[in-house]
């Protein structure tokens, strides 16, 4: 790159270009030209449908606004790890894929600029396709009025505000990593800073932070001048050099293959190896089962505040924890291809059977856990824990067949696919919803409701059971027909 | 006696017709070069002769089976070295070469007996416990070059064996190819590397368009197989091609 300042921008700008043309063609040709294009039509869609279906219930505007800003947050520090190249899951989801993401290596370009580019182009890109259609919330928040333009404008640029400081949060974090400092430490500092604000008894000073929108102009402006340099200083902290040390193992393959008393036993120890060995090794898929965990348990006590009705937390608990089925099989998939079992005499079938056993190994500890916790901190009754623990069960393999049935070995992937995020998203609610109604309607569950329920959770996850079964034929004559 | 027989077989990708009446035999003891420019069809040749694309048309016999009807039946029987290397995993090649056992039922001492050959004949001994995916290009391709060969197959199909290798190790992989044929297998390479397809392979086919073009004995024709690619590509393959002056350069 050339020093002159001019220079810089220029080749920074010519970077850029080439980053957001990459990334649109990524998707619309990884996810099928329209399809993708639907894709913002349908998160409009979400937005406002849930919107209006919570104001229906009597929730609170100012809840829905800090939920929604909660998820850009989250968002956002979901996305600064695609800035990266040092993590596992870059290297093998975008790092075969952004032919400009790679030219550092080849290119005179100073790593900081491509990754600042990149960012950058990331920020934007997303503020449009995924923040952009949340804000539309803002519609049914405040009414089809003249200043219904205007509103949802606002709430754009506060979610993107909170979309942009979670990614920055993200981008310091990988920052310190390259410098030497252990994930546990700055996980630990976060951890402790967040019990801080809690324990201080400071939730308006936490919400003014999450809710730009609502905030006091100096503490609005605060948080852009904070979250641009913390940006800023989280590039020139980078250490692009930083490269971690070959990682040895000694031999665990024989033994836990040996262990196994299953057909499968060489793919599912393969893949739990795989797991268990990456980045955030065999706590990432109890990590997304925390998160889901909070977001319930916060939903639990806000429709106590509202209603006065505590759900039955069995129930509740049990219906929308295994919704974290879909990223214990993201991570089970991460580590290989379909394509790369077509050189071995394996069927992809056997394959889809393995993932599942694996699923099962894995998937049970990280969802039963919070699950206990869950029903001995909300006080379930004996009944409505065991029909939660059925409904976890039941719906968690359902959603993990639904899951393998529509999305493939591809997971990731097809949360950008209009098509079948929608039917992902259809097939969810078709269960979750009326078990939902359930779990606030009849408190404590009665037998009858109970056995109902009991019922209905057999028969998911005897639909899941078929649908991941069915999944191995169908991809498999999809690849072989490629 | 034959090992590979392919007629008129036929593969497109929406409107590319990536292979395009493909016609070839290969005997047992032969090492067969499969010889072409980029998007020739190759690897798609390769891909459905071990069954995992299924030809649109033609007939295909690898050992007596029908890779487009029983493509794990196929797999078994032969050894796969793909292109394209394997995508990162967390396995060790000592666990990895064991994984590829387990899924071909070899017996656990025989693949510590091909472990311990493969990382001295290809030298990764010190590497066995590193993760594959620590591995540099050239490490990783050994360890892919040994899975293929772990079974002793009767027929092995190898999508450009010398990638990423260093000069000796190259040399090492050479001779074992020419060996491993002269023991009555079946040794299959696609390459782009002339020199190498002269040097050591039995006979050549030169794949253009999708198709065979023409067939070369090194050694026993005269002419040059460089000259002979050359004409076969330039009267054959309508694709993107280098302007022949430019080769002189």
């Amino acid at each position: 790159m050339s020093d002159a300042p001019d220079g810089q921008f220029r080749t920074a700008r010519a970077v850029f270009v080439a980053l957001a043309l990459e990334e649109w063609r990524l998707h619309t040709r990884l996810f099928g030209g329209w399809r993708f294009a639907a894709f913002p039509v349908l998160i409009a869609g979400l937005a406002v449908g849930a919107t209006v279906a919570l104001l229906e219930t009597g929730t609170d505007p100012a809840t829905i606004s800090l939920g929604v800003h909660v998820l850009a947050v989250g968002f956002g520090l979901y996305s600064g790890t695609a800035g990266f190249a040092g993590s596992d899951m870059l290297e093998n989801v975008f790092g075969r894929l952004s032919l400009v993401l790679s030219t550092a290596e080849t290119l005179p370009l100073s790593r900081r600029w491509l990754l600042g580019a990149f960012l950058l182009k990331d920020a934007a890109f997303y503020a449009l396709v995924f923040v952009l259609p949340m804000a539309t919330a803002a519609i049914p928040l405040g009414g089809l009025t003249a200043g219904a333009i205007p509103a949802v404008s606002a709430l754009w640029l506060s979610l993107s505000l909170a979309f942009v400081a979670g990614m920055a949060l993200t981008v310091a974090g990988i920052a310190l990593r390259t410098r030497g400092v252990p994930g546990w430490a700055i996980v630990g500092a976060i951890a402790i800073l967040a019990g801080t604000v809690w324990t201080a008894g400071e939730p308006g000073l936490l919400r003014s932070i999450l809710v730009p929108l609502e905030a006091p102009l100096p503490v609005a402006a605060g948080l852009v001048v904070a979250t641009v340099a913390v940006a800023v200083g989280s590039l020139v902290l980078y250490d692009p050099a930083y490269a971690r040390p070959d990682r040895t193992a000694s031999d665990r393959f024989a033994s836990l293959a040996d262990a196994l008393p299953l057909e499968d036993d060489a793919l599912v120890s393969k893949t739990l190896l795989d797991v268990s060995r990456s980045s955030g090794g065999v706590w990432k898929p109890f990590v997304s089962a925390a998160i889901l965990l909070a977001l319930v348990a916060g939903l639990v006590g806000v429709v106590r505040e509202i209603t006065g009705i505590e759900p039955a937390p069995g129930i509740f608990f049990g219906a929308v924890l295994g919704l974290s089925a879909f990223t214990t099989y993201n991570w089970l998939t991460q580590f290989d291809s379909l394509e790369a079992y077509l050189v071995y005499p394996v069927s992809i079938e056997a394959v889809f059977r393995a993932k599942r056993t694996a699923f099962v190994l894995v998937g049970t500890p990280a969802v039963f856990v919070p699950y206990l916790g869950a029903v001995v901190w909300f006080e379930a009754t004996l009944l409505d824990a065991a029909v939660g623990a059925l409904l976890l069960a039941g719906y968690g393999l359902y959603y993990y067949g639904l899951t393998v049935y529509v999305a493939g070995f591809d997971p990731n992937e097809f949360l950008f696919d209009a098509v079948r995020f929608g039917a992902f998203t259809a097939g969810v609610a078709v269960a979750v919803v009326p078990t939902l109604v359930a779990g606030f309607v009849v408190v404590p569950p009665s037998p009858s409701v109970a056995a109902a329920l009991a019922g209905s959770s057999l028969g998911f996850g005897a639909v899941g059971y078929v649908l991941s079964s069915r999944a191995g034929p169908r991809w498999d004559a999809r690849y072989r027909a490629r | 006696m034959v090992a590979i027989r392919v007629d008129g077989l036929c593969k497109s990708y929406g409107a590319v017709r990536a292979v395009d009446g493909m016609d070839l035999t290969v005997d047992r003891g032969e090492l067969f070069g499969f010889l072409g420019p980029n998007g020739a069809g190759k690897t798609t040749t390769i891909r459905a002769l071990t069954g995992q694309v299924r030809p649109d048309a033609g007939t295909i016999r690898v050992l007596e089976t029908d890779p487009a009807v029983e493509p794990l039946e196929t797999r078994r029987q032969v050894g796969i070295l793909p292109e394209q290397g394997s995508p990162p995993s967390f396995l060790t090649p000592r666990e990895y070469l064991e994984f590829v056992g387990r899924i071909r039922d070899l017996d656990p001492d025989t693949v510590a007996e091909q472990i311990a050959l493969w990382a001295d004949r290809l030298g990764f001994q010190s590497k066995l416990e590193t993760l594959h995916t620590d591995l540099s290009r050239g490490q990783q391709q050994k360890v892919m070059i040994a899975q293929a060969f772990v079974h002793e197959p009767a027929v092995v199909f190898i999508d450009e064996p010398l990638a990423n290798l260093d000069p000796i190790v190259q040399e090492v992989v050479k001779r074992f190819l020419v060996a491993y044929a002269a023991e009555g297998n079946a040794v299959f390479v696609s390459t782009h590397n002339i020199d190498v397809a002269a040097e050591i392979c039995s006979r050549v086919g030169i794949v253009a368009d999708g198709r065979l073009v023409a067939e070369r004995t090194p050694g026993a024709d005269d002419e040059p197989l460089l000259e002979v690619f050359l004409d076969s590509v330039d009267d054959a393959d309508a694709r993107d091609v280098p302007a022949g002056d430019l080769i002189e350069r």
